[in-house]
């Protein structure tokens, strides 16, 4: 186990800018200090009086009068007697001869710092009898100790071990260390230091003085890691809350283009969403549950599924909030946004363009998800849902160096579902005319229902895949990134760029490009008091698609005539039927231009004001910009209908200022340190956007241009939402001698979007954690365990989900109506309530911490409970009262509890191969605990106390009845079967009961990684377990099995057609004057929709080459590798027809499988 | 170490306070009074000019904040529940033609929930403008007066497609989120106290250009309607008889005239919103271009009750043939998407005035003067003097019926309440509706209440049947 002056670890936190490095950075410092050696301060005069107090005492003491710092490691001091002494104001020099006169220790002194060490080399306890035993001829060890940047190492524990006898010495401020005549034999040489890797070998003494330079490589142990928390950073090794921190290493080797998607299954409590596999789209994210209740009010009258929002973390990028969070930054329609699936959440928000897309992956350092409130307490109102801190990469000291990545991916759909094929699909669809005795005919207005274009007019063995033409296009990305670092240990630069095209499976010329440019400088001062970083990061994303009308083209009928000319013009009537609302190939020619522009520039300055005493600031800006524009021309539109040119322009901006004055405060006290953090934070964040709708155009060639449309019909509106928030916050921590820490944060939070007399409110949380591996009976009574931590904490957070001025009652212009007589309309659109406030979220985290084998098998257990309570919602609103919703509290309280584990284990490590491996696996069960007198409120049928949120009321389905054919449910008394259910809940004389819920039962993913020689192999695989909507939903919800729509494969044969057929699926229906029409939508409200979702998708396979150094050094190339990485590469999985990432919608465009060839190259 | 827990306690409380003091200050987190695009309800009815401004959010062409009907759906969902339309299209408005309707019907939500909002629109005016000193007591006795129509017309078409609404005359949420429906009576007393106090504030004058707002007779007409539905037979004869002697309309003698702006005709119509975008009659009814489908073909029995002659047939219906098949529409609005509309959505006309008129009368055995106002109507459709035995009530009533089938026909669900209405054996929606198809029952005669609406307030107690 380590020992070592608590000092030398602990960096000062707040720097939140500084990164990993820290670690190397602090001992840089150090040495720098040392090394610049003043004698003049060596005279100060101190004041003693002491008795039988131990040395650390009086190092505290003197430190505490002269502002000296000892360097000392903790197995030295305890070899050290007690010290008795009184003098009064006598110089440094006498005092430290008095203290040392009967200690077995010496001391060196350099600049500020007094470093101690052990006088000689202590011969072993019973040395002195044995030492005749040893052979004659003793030698000298020394050596010095630099890290991997050549910086000397100082403070380092050196021993060499000989048969039970050690010999031990710690490095001094150049990095030297000398071990005195040392007998001859064969010695285990053992260097260690906190946060590196320890050097051990064997060392034969054998009369002749040996020298050795060795290094130090940093800790690849993950329990020594720095990592980035708020406002600092922190090893894992003393962290009581619930972190978890993604690098580099794991991103690059995903071939995906949005940062979030690396995060997939990587993180136990963290559930990542795609909505669906088209380049751009956006990525939901959540931590540990869904926390709020909210139900966005459907007054199209679906029921069953009320749209749930989804609480997202809060999004902080190199410490600036980033202004778009994870919203979408489109307004108008696209190809994206005609994909209906919104990642199987409900949530209320169209599926539209991932801010993120602007993010370059190859640019993020690390991705830290913080996840419990003594983690995010300290983020007040905004970290309820736990945050996410993006860091990214910084300049390296050293020679300069650029890199260079390209590579090439090709994608496919993962797993497309198989459609009827003509015969099938004809002969399903005369069933379902006959079973209603209805023969087909050709009159378009004919309204009985026995218009049949597809049986009468159209080709009756004519076959299209429809579904390969709309998106079986396999597509190609392109991605470029080359970096350029470099500088010296005070001033440090990168500048990296990079460029990324992906293009859409749609027929068209469709792409999403992004053009990033990213630049960090460093610069300290050599005193080491003062240091600037200036981090910016500028992404430019083009998605280029059109309007479309959806994935729901795929269920098209296959025998469908040419929509497409042969010439590629549009065909609208084929023998008399309209094509119109088929020619999906008119919404692809609608172009739809987006340009996305994010700039994010953060700035950071410290000054060390005195020992243990720093002032800093974070000072940050975001601005994203969307600019779009959609058209809608003459030539996509039937000419024999209505012909209107239409050119929509868009612009969208999130804008964030952000600045965070931070004073830190370090300080020894007793055995342990002392750390404090106070800091405040103030924030505006404004966006708006604004939308020109024209038509009238007289050509499609100035669609371009606003200009050129007819001035009366052009309509234009915007939205303003502005938000202040100020804040201050604290953070206070004690690590009492490595074993015992303590951690105290709090914050008193004022928000713009509250009322006057609600504005402010108090968020803190409480920490602890004991190492009990430090306890030496625990160590003595389980020797095998070399790490051992449990911790806990409890505390709250807040959020104020609200915009702004909603506490008053406003009147607004009813935005696209034009004038009534000359006067523009305006209209009430909220209601009035002054009294809401902020939503309450208290968490409970415990975890272990074990770690074996010398740290390399790490496994941790978690367990939280979290309630958010006063949940802040739109709450609906019977439509009686006037309008849709009101903004409120709800005193309900939602709690997500669960258990994760996390195992990181390095299974073989040698000198060629090594194997590592990562597991995390996650339970969450989320559950509605209260909620007074839900059974008359609004939400009666929408939520049932102690079940989960995502509850489902619905139909509890049965079969199909054998005799009439039909599905049939049980009403509410759950006795009685029945084909005609009663809409509403049982309370309304309805037959309607909770009937599944969607929650994850359980998700997780696990990685090994293998390297052999220059070889390296990765393979990731996630898996997940969900009671989700099945490919039915679909079928019965939006087109009806019968009507005239293809269908899956997997329902041919499978309905009932006769009395006595026992089916899977009910009499087909033709139309809705079908008698069989109700029960088929009733079984759209049922349980029957749902079914087990299970899957385990092997996500990511990575293979790299590094091409020999011999080959390469010819070339003047420092480096250089090769690889393929494969996204979304197979699937397991018991879900039938469609993607079981995005259940509930086969029609849509599925997830992508990547095969990406790239090369690297470092010069 | 007692002096250096002391420091760092004299420190950190420092500290502490700086950053408390800093996060409650709340000069930091001050915005500006009102956002941007919006002004505040104060602000609102501060003057005329803005008030004004309401008013016309009121009476704009559009659903959700505007003219609650503005969507065309009241006209054919009653028309395909009546027999006057069919549906060619799979989707939910088939379910009011063959009475399959559901609570999740997605069509319904249009009759329930446009109107409730416009009426939250007309309760917040009409509290705005009470005892508001920056306003002219003339200018509020005006505006109440037309708020006053407009809430009753609402509550009036609400009662009849769904029998027991809730009654809101408040925008307070919380006195109205939780609440059972109110009798139909109760409701119908609120339209008359209403309309009666309309009457008492408004004039003959029309407060704005065209008949776009509701003056003395557009209330009358109401009223008159009100007592007919009531069975207030003197009532409703008296106020009809007062609209047509002293309104100073007169029908128009072009047929394809009534329904344009500036229409004779009118006592009240609203314009439409704007180029391209017509009445929604018009956008519904009309084929998108020449050859696309007829989404709602005339049923076979209205087309056959049109007598020979009729010139309403001639210009308020339009063809369209395929092969062999003829497919009969709407053609009341002519224009679908036109550059500047000339058709305003006509809301009460004289011919339905006369017609009121002469079944108050038929009522209360006025039956010449019944006959009269039939002919009235006739003669403008080119057809000759009714036939029918003025000796007899029920003949009159049944040519009363029948005349109101030719002359509103698609207009208001005229259609569909006056079948529910049973004047008489011969035209009750049990007789109409049984022979026109299969599947009327007692219960259809009322829609359903949307199922959302139903989870939202579970006081509301859905219709028979659903």
């Amino acid at each position: 186990m380590y020992k070592f002056y608590p000092k030398i670890f602990v960096q000062p936190p707040g720097c939140a800018s500084k990164l990993l490095l820290v670690m190397k950075l602090t001992t840089l410092l150090i040495t720098l200090t040392i090394l610049q050696v003043s004698a003049a301060t060596y005279a100060q005069k101190i004041t003693l009086s002491e008795k039988n107090a131990s040395l650390l005492t009086v190092f505290d003491d003197i430190k505490s009068q002269t502002g000296y710092d000892f360097m000392v490691s903790m197995g030295v001091l305890r070899s050290a007697n007690t010290v008795t002494i009184n003098v009064k104001n006598v110089a440094l020099k006498e005092v430290l001869k008095q203290i040392f006169q009967n200690q077995p220790l010496t001391y060196e002194v350099a600049d500020k710092s007094i470093l101690v060490k052990q006088k000689e080399p202590p011969l072993p306890t019973n040395a002195k009898d044995k030492s005749a035993g040893l052979p004659a001829q003793p030698a000298d060890v020394h050596g010095r100790v630099i890290d991997s940047l050549g910086q000397p190492v100082a403070g380092a524990n050196v021993t060499l071990t000989i048969k039970g006898y050690v010999y031990g010495t710690v490095t001094d401020s150049k990095g030297e260390f000398n071990l005195n005549k040392l007998p001859q034999g064969s010695y285990t040489l053992l260097v260690t230091y906190l946060g590196y890797n320890k050097i051990e070998k064997t060392v034969e003494v054998n009369g002749k003085d040996l020298r050795f330079n060795l290094v130090l490589h940093n800790s690849s142990s993950i329990l020594d890691q720095i990592q980035i928390i708020a406002y600092g950073t922190q090893s894992k090794r003393f962290s009581v809350g619930s972190y978890a921190t993604v690098n580099a290493d794991d991103i690059e080797k995903q071939p995906v283009n949005n940062p979030l998607l690396a995060l997939q299954g990587q993180v136990a409590g963290l559930n990542i969403t795609s909505t669906s596999g088209i380049p751009g789209s956006q990525v939901l994210v959540q931590v540990r549950g869904q926390n709020s209740l909210n139900v966005f009010p459907n007054l199209n009258n679906t029921i069953g599924n009320p749209t749930k929002p989804y609480d997202q973390p809060l999004f902080i990028v190199d410490g600036v909030p980033f202004a778009a969070q994870n919203n979408n930054i489109n307004q108008l329609a696209s190809i994206v946004t005609a994909q209906t699936y919104t990642g199987g959440v409900n949530n209320g928000a169209q599926v539209g363009i991932s801010p993120f897309s602007s993010i370059n992956p190859a640019d993020i350092e690390s991705i830290s998800i913080l996840k419990d409130a003594d983690a995010t307490s300290i983020y007040g109102t905004q970290g309820a849902n736990g945050v996410i801190l993006i860091t990214t990469k910084k300049g390296k000291a050293g020679a300069t160096t650029f890199d260079l990545n390209v590579n090439t991916g090709f994608n496919s759909a993962a797993d497309p579902v198989q459609m009827l094929n003509t015969q099938q699909y004809v002969q399903l669809r005369k069933e379902a005319l006959a079973a209603d005795g209805l023969t087909p005919n050709n009159n378009p207005n004919d309204y009985t229902g026995a218009y049949a274009p597809d049986l009468t007019v159209f080709d009756q063995s004519k076959y299209t895949d429809w579904e390969k033409v709309i998106y079986g296009k396999n597509t190609n990305n392109t991605d470029i990134h080359g970096s350029l670092s470099g500088g010296t240990a005070t001033n440090t630069f990168l500048i990296s760029t990079g460029y990324d095209r992906s293009t859409y499976d749609y027929p068209g010329d469709f792409a999403d490009q992004r053009y990033t440019l990213h630049s960090n400088m460093h610069h300290g001062s050599t005193d080491n008091r003062f240091s600037v970083d200036l981090t910016t990061d500028f992404g430019y994303d083009q998605n280029n698609s059109s309007g479309f009308d959806g994935a729901q083209d795929v269920v098209l009928p296959p025998n469908l005539p040419n929509l497409l000319g042969p010439s590629g013009n549009l065909i609208w009537n084929y023998n008399g039927v309209d094509l119109t609302s088929d020619q999906f190939y008119a919404g692809l020619q609608e172009p739809s231009y987006l340009e996305n522009y994010n700039f994010n520039t953060a700035f950071h300055i410290s000054y060390k004001l005195l020992d243990g005493l720093t002032i800093s600031a974070n000072m940050g800006y975001n601005r994203n910009t969307t600019d779009e524009n959609t058209q809608m021309p003459a030539s996509a539109q039937n000419p024999a209908g209505f012909v209107l040119r239409q050119s929509n322009f868009g612009v969208t901006t999130f804008q964030t200022v952000n600045i965070e004055p931070q004073i830190n405060y370090t300080k020894k006290i007793g055995k342990g340190v002392f750390t404090g953090l106070v800091g405040a934070t103030y924030k505006k964040n404004v966006s708006t956007s604004t939308q020109v709708d024209a038509s009238g155009y007289s050509s499609d060639f100035l669609l371009n241009s606003v200009n050129d449309a007819p001035q009366a019909s052009v309509y234009n509106q915007d939205t303003y939402n502005i938000y202040r928030y100020s804040a201050g916050f604290a953070r206070l921590n004690y690590i009492y001698d490595n074993e015992f820490i303590l951690n105290l944060t709090g914050r008193r939070d004022g928000s713009s979007n509250f009322g006057p007399t609600h504005q402010f409110g108090d968020f803190g949380s409480v920490g602890a954690g004991w190492i009990f591996t430090e306890e030496k009976a625990v160590a003595k009574a389980l020797p095998f365990m070399s790490f051992g931590k449990l911790t806990g904490s409890y505390g709250t957070s807040g959020t104020d989900g609200a915009y702004a001025y909603q506490y008053l009652s406003l009147y607004k212009t009813i935005q696209y109506i034009p004038s009534f007589q000359g006067i523009s309309p305006s209209s009430p659109f909220n209601f009035y309530n002054p009294d809401y406030s902020w939503a309450v979220k208290k968490s409970l985290n415990v975890a272990l911490d074990l770690g074996f084998f010398n740290n390399r098998l790490l496994l941790n257990a978690t367990y939280y409970q979290d309630r958010e309570g006063n949940q802040l919602i739109q709450s609906p609103v019977p439509i009686q009262s006037g309008l849709p919703v009101v903004l409120e509290n709800l005193d309900a309280t939602v709690q997500n509890k669960g258990f994760e584990f996390t195992i990181n284990s390095t299974n073989v490590k040698t000198k060629d191969f090594s194997w590592r491996t990562n597991f995390n696996l996650t339970f969450n069960r989320n559950k509605l605990i209260a909620f007074p007198n839900l059974a008359n409120s609004t939400y009666a049928d929408t939520y049932v106390i102690g079940q989960p949120t995502t509850t489902i009321y619905g139909f509890k389905y049965k079969d199909v009845n054998p005799t009439t054919g039909l599905f049939e449910f049980y009403k509410a008394d759950g006795k009685t079967v029945t084909s005609t259910p009663v809409y509403g809940e049982a309370a309304t004389g309805g037959d309607e009961v909770p009937i599944a819920n969607q929650e994850i039962k359980y998700q997780g993913g696990f990685g090994n990684n293998f390297t052999y020689k220059q070889f390296s192999l990765y393979i990731f695989c996630q898996f997940s377990n969900q009671n989700a909507q099945n490919y039915l939903a679909q079928v019965y919800t939006s087109n009806q099995l019968g009507f005239e729509y293809n269908q899956p494969e997997a329902v041919f044969g499978n309905y009932w057609q006769k009395p006595g057929d026992v089916a899977q699926l009910q009499r087909l229906a033709s139309g809705y004057s079908s008698t069989a029409i109700n029960s088929a939508l009733a079984f759209g409200q049922s349980s029957g929709i749902y079914s087990n979702d299970t899957y385990l998708r092997v996500k990511t396979v990575s293979f790299s080459y590094q091409l020999p150094n011999t080959l390469l050094n010819k070339v003047n190339i420092k480096g250089a590798s090769v690889f393929v990485n494969a996204q979304n590469l197979l699937t397991f999985t018991n879900y039938k027809a469609g993607d079981p990432e995005t259940p509930g919608l086969f029609s849509g465009l599925p997830v992508q499988r990547i095969l990406a060839f790239g090369l690297n190259l470092k010069f | 170490m007692k002096n250096m827990f002391f420091d760092i306690n004299k420190i950190t409380i420092g500290l502490l306070l700086m950053a408390t003091s800093f996060a409650s200050c709340k000069k930091l987190i001050v915005i500006p009074e009102n956002p941007p695009a919006e002004i505040t309800r104060q602000q609102e009815f501060s003057d005329s000019a803005s008030t004004i401004s309401a008013i016309a959010g009121v009476y704009s062409y559009n659903t959700g904040n505007g003219f609650a009907y503005s969507d065309g759906t009241l006209t054919y969902s009653t028309g395909l529940s009546s027999d006057e339309l069919t549906y060619t299209q799979t989707d939910d408005k088939q379910q009011f033609y063959n009475y399959a309707l559901t609570p999740l019907n997605m069509e319904i939500p249009n009759l329930w929930s446009y109107p409730y909002q416009s009426i939250y629109q007309v309760n917040d005016i009409l509290s705005g403008v009470t005892n508001n000193s920056g306003l002219s007591a003339s200018f509020t006795k005006q505006i109440t007066g037309e708020m006053e129509v407009v809430r009753a017309l609402y509550y009036f078409n609400l009662v009849n497609l769904f029998g027991e609404v809730p009654l809101v005359t408040t925008t307070n949420y919380t006195a109205t989120e939780h609440i059972p429906k109110t009798p139909i009576a109760t409701v119908y007393h609120q339209i008359m106290v209403d309309l009666a106090d309309a009457r008492t504030k408004l004039t003959a004058n029309y407060p704005s250009s065209g008949r776009a707002r509701p003056n003395l007779y557009t209330a009358l007409t109401l009223l008159a309607k009100v007592n007919l539905y009531q069975g207030n037979w003197t009532n409703a004869y008296h106020e009809a008889d007062s609209v047509i002697t002293q309104g100073g309309y007169s029908l128009e003698p072009t047929l394809n005239n009534v329904f344009l702006d500036g229409s004779q005709e009118a006592i009240w119509q609203i314009p439409a919103a704007t180029s391209y975008s017509a009445v929604a009659d018009g956008q519904n009814f009309l084929p998108d271009y020449s050859g696309a489908p007829i989404l709602f073909p005339l049923s076979t029995s209205l087309v056959s009750a049109f007598e020979t002659g009729d010139q309403r047939f001639q210009n308020w219906v339009a063809s369209s043939v395929t092969g062999a098949n003829t497919a009969y529409y709407p053609y009341k609005y002519k224009d679908r998407q036109p550059s500047t509309p000339a058709e305003d959505q006509m809301i009460f006309r004289l011919a339905e005035v006369y017609l009121i008129r002469a079944e108050a009368a038929a009522h209360i055995n006025n039956l010449p003067q019944a006959i009269a106002d039939i002919n009235t109507i006739r003669t403008r459709a080119g057809l000759p003097n009714s036939t029918a035995d003025v000796t007899s009530q029920t003949a009159v009533l049944n040519a009363v019926m029948h005349e109101r089938q030719t002359e509103l026909f698609c207009e208001w669900g005229n259609r569909w309440f006056d079948l529910k209405r049973n004047v008489t054996a011969a035209t009750s929606a049990a007789t109409v509706l049984g022979a026109e198809k299969t599947g009327f029952t007692a219960n259809a005669e009322l829609y359903p209440i949307p199922q959302a609406q139903i989870q939202l307030d579970n006081l509301l107690i859905q219709n028979q049947g659903y």
